[in-house]
């Protein structure tokens, strides 16, 4: 394919809006076709510091835990909302997903425990069905679960909070009391 | 107040509602879509709309914009009315705003 000077100038705005919510660069190398050179120079002169090196840590379990699983339900259901009503390209729904739910949680004063690269290691384990939406048989709402929950019984983290849920006095949290 | 009154608060209301969506679904319009709760067909219908239009649609005896919580969950959860496991407000909140971000049902064209 001829290189476009337009379409090169997209993914460097794209890069840029990325890094500029704090993405690793193992995001930017998926979501763009720039080199890895050029990335890491892009990073430098965006962020102002190198990159953080290594692999991406988190596994699938992350989400499933009590607090994280609410943070990433609301982020998906955010993500899937934009993606029904309007064509979007996938990371573009990823970034501005990320933002309502930054919003989001900011106005229930609570810190944001997800960051863009968890946001887009989420839809990534959705799109390769090693997670998936499962709705609570109470309230409705749709959570981020295992695939093979049983739909029938399950119940939400807010329906039914875990015995020790919600204790932790950590400031920012989600509280029970 | 008066029916003078209720005629005016009205056409504020829809005003103000007008052109803030407007403002939305011109400068973002899927993040709009997620935030005025609407379908792509009303909104290209509402961003087409001359300031003329937006101050004639606006005057009339009815309010222009819907209420988006027509479910008893979300509602107390919004309002922390029911006595549940959780009683947090900005708990409550957050489950709120997930079921929420759920309905795209309502924004989908019929």
């Amino acid at each position: 394919m001829a290189k476009s000077v337009l379409n090169e100038s997209r993914q460097i705005a794209r890069a840029v809006s990325l890094i500029n919510l704090g993405a690793r660069l193992q995001v930017l190398e998926s979501e763009t076709d720039l080199s890895y050179e050029r990335l890491l120079r892009l990073y430098k002169e965006v962020a102002g510091k190198s990159p953080s090196k290594g692999q991406l840590p988190f596994s699938t379990d992350w989400f499933l835990t009590w607090q994280p699983n609410i943070h990433a339900s609301l982020f998906l259901n955010t993500y899937e909302y934009l993606g029904k009503v309007s064509a979007l390209e996938d990371i573009d729904a990823i970034m501005k997903a990320f933002k309502l739910y930054c919003e989001q949680i900011a106005s229930c004063d609570v810190e944001p425990l997800l960051s863009i690269t968890r946001a887009w290691r989420l839809v990534k384990f959705i799109d390769n069905n090693m997670l998936t939406m499962t709705r609570c048989s109470k309230c409705g709402g749709h959570f981020v679960t295992e695939p093979y929950e049983n739909a029938r019984h399950f119940v939400c983290g807010l329906c039914e909070p875990p015995a020790r849920a919600g204790k932790s006095a950590a400031a920012g949290g989600i509280l029970l009391h | 107040m008066t029916n003078e009154q209720i005629l005016s608060e009205i056409r504020e209301a829809n005003l103000t509602y007008l052109m803030l969506a407007q403002n939305l679904i011109r400068s973002d319009r899927a993040e709009a879509l997620f935030r005025l709760g609407m379908s792509e067909e009303s909104a290209d219908l509402i961003a087409n709309l001359s300031p003329a239009q937006i101050l004639k649609i606006a005057s009339g005896n009815m309010l222009l914009c819907r209420f988006r919580v027509d479910d008893d969950i979300v509602w107390n959860l919004l309002t922390n009315h029911t006595t549940r496991k959780v009683d947090n407000d900005a708990t409550t909140r957050l489950h709120a705003s997930i079921l929420m971000a759920g309905r795209y049902r309502e924004a989908m064209p019929s």
